[in-house]
């Protein structure tokens, strides 16, 4: 029984895919204002595919994306950049020869405002001291942990209306899952919304409002985070039956 | 000691020649996957588009050589990326690697068969007078052709270093997908990277034609050594290639006086073929994570 908060990011029958291979087969979601969703679901269900077409990296061919009141279907990832949106992509997504103020540094390369940069530098390294203390190290220097960070803090510096943010879990420790897990909600207390995908499904449900189920590339399943959990079939199907799922990073 | 000293300052001076070259060739394949093995014509055909300005046209000499520079970044730079680059890279690396080779022969044969065949001499900016200091002396032609690529060497690593178009030309090198993702205009940092890749080699052409001649063959040699000198260095690595051209300038030079001329040729390849075993990254490249 998803509450009557309005849509930020609102999917309309959206199919998209690779070549001669469609992975979404006409989408449909709301993901709501101010609020953390997860999308969970098998592998192949399109979760990473959907955020990709979202952001604009990968067409939509039929269907329709609106994103803070405005038809974002054509977007490039520019735009989207524009529009309020950013995307922390699964994996390691830095570049590992430049410093760590210098990764920092082009999350604004879309601010309009040059003048601004410095400041909101600023406010990122007082927020995550960590990035302040190694700014000058190169990035492939920092843990994976101290990486996923500089990911967020990176995707963060332009302000973002909705963050998406594909497996921040992934590789890291459990202790670290919790910091950025963290992160996220203080995030949601800022008012960014979040829309995450995570195969850590249960903990990601119990810190998420909302959650989305992907099957084959539909929506299955749109419902608050609470009554996916309680959801026994859901829990047999996609959660692991209670078993904490393996974190060992998974090259790519 | 002196006679070392000579060697080596002559043999960084070509060295630095080579690193010019070598540099374009690693630009190329960090942004765009592209291998020109048309690098040597690259560094061949700009002395031409000189001596055609100057020969042709009587313009003067210094407005010839920017002449030639910018006719190079049009021709070599803009013309490459969109005529070859561009339509055939979407077919994979091996098609445009193929098509680098046919624009290699087509180069070569048009400056043949619409210039000469002769190798022309080309003017130098520095005359050829020697200095001596502390008993070493070398041509004021040589200094000058060192700090003029030494001195583009710097300006191009403080660009990409010490610039945010140039950091945007680094993000895009390293990582194509996530520069796109954070907003930074990827097509025209390509673009950038062709542009520099020409007018490096144009001034490595303007350089060592006054040296070794220009002709139209001559882009056989500095094509391998280029080629060489950036996997040496290491393939991914800007500062690689500068450290793969000075070597293979200095050793070949070093070789050519200690052990033989005939061996100097060798020289590059016992290298390569040295690294290529022990060492594949390169001297000071970084091994390969490619995301599929």
């Amino acid at each position: 029984m998803a509450s009557n908060t309005e849509a930020i990011l609102t999917l309309d029958s959206v199919v998209a895919g690779y070549g001669k291979m469609t992975i979404l087969n006409g989408v449909s979601a709301a993901i709501r204002r101010g609020a953390i969703t997860t999308v969970i679901g098998p592998n192949g269900a399109g979760k990473s595919t959907l955020f990709k077409t979202v952001f604009g990296l990968l067409g939509v061919r039929t269907g329709r994306v609106t994103f803070d009141g405005a038809d974002t279907t054509s977007f490039e990832p520019r735009r989207m950049l524009d529009a309020g949106m950013c995307y922390v992509p699964q994996g390691r997504n830095l570049f590992p020869e430049l410093s760590v103020r210098h990764n920092l540094e082009l999350g604004g390369v879309a601010l309009s405002d040059t003048s601004r940069l410095a400041g909101r530098m600023d406010e990122m390294m007082a927020r995550f001291p960590m990035l302040r203390e190694k700014a000058d190290a190169q990035a492939s220097t920092l843990s994976g942990g101290q990486q996923k960070l500089l990911e967020v803090a990176r995707g963060l510096l332009l302000e973002p209306k909705l963050m998406l943010i594909d497996e921040p879990s992934i590789g890291l420790s459990p202790l670290m899952v919790q910091e950025v897990f963290s992160i996220l909600k203080d995030l949601r207390s800022a008012g960014v919304s979040i829309l995450m995908i995570e195969q850590n499904a249960r903990q990601a449900l119990a810190i998420s409002d909302y959650g989305l189920v992907l099957e084959q590339g539909q929506t299955r399943i749109e419902d608050t985070a609470q009554s996916i959990l309680a959801d026994p079939r859901i829990a047999q199907l996609f959660l692991g039956g209670g078993l904490a799922p393996a974190t060992e990073e998974k090259s790519r | 000691m002196t006679d070392f000293l000579q060697l080596l300052i002559s043999g960084l001076a070509t060295g630095a020649i080579y690193a010019l070259a070598a540099i374009g060739f690693t630009l190329l394949w960090q942004t765009s996957q592209t291998i020109n093995f048309a690098q040597g014509e690259f560094v061949m055909v700009p002395a031409f588009l000189a001596l055609i300005a100057m020969r042709w046209f009587g313009v003067p000499f210094v407005a010839s050589l920017v002449l030639a520079i910018l006719a190079s970044m049009l021709l070599l730079g803009v013309a490459f990326r969109y005529i070859i680059v561009g339509p055939l890279i979407r077919r994979g690396v091996l098609p445009l690697v193929i098509s680098t080779i046919a624009l290699s022969i087509l180069l070569k044969e048009s400056v043949k068969d619409f210039y000469s065949a002769e190798a022309q001499t080309f003017p130098t900016l520095l005359p050829d007078t020697l200095i001596t200091v502390a008993g070493v002396s070398v041509s004021l032609a040589q200094l000058g052709v060192l700090a003029v690529a030494l001195v583009t060497i710097v300006l191009l690593q403080w660009f990409l270093a010490g610039t945010r178009t140039g950091r945007q030309m680094q993000a895009t090198a390293q990582n194509p997908t996530v520069a796109r993702i954070l907003g930074v205009p990827v097509e025209r940092m390509i673009l950038y990277t062709f542009l520099i890749n020409a007018a490096l080699a144009a001034m490595a052409s303007l350089l060592v034609s006054p040296i070794y001649l220009a002709k139209f063959s001559n882009g056989e040699t500095l094509g391998l050594i280029a080629f060489v000198a950036a996997i040496v260095g290491g393939f991914n690595q800007v500062r690689g290639a500068i450290a793969g051209g000075l070597l293979i300038g200095v050793l070949d030079n070093l070789a050519a006086a200690y052990v033989s001329t005939a061996y100097r040729q060798a020289i590059p390849l016992i290298l390569l073929v040295l690294v290529i075993l022990f060492r594949p990254q390169g001297l000071l490249g970084r091994k390969e994570e490619r995301a599929v």
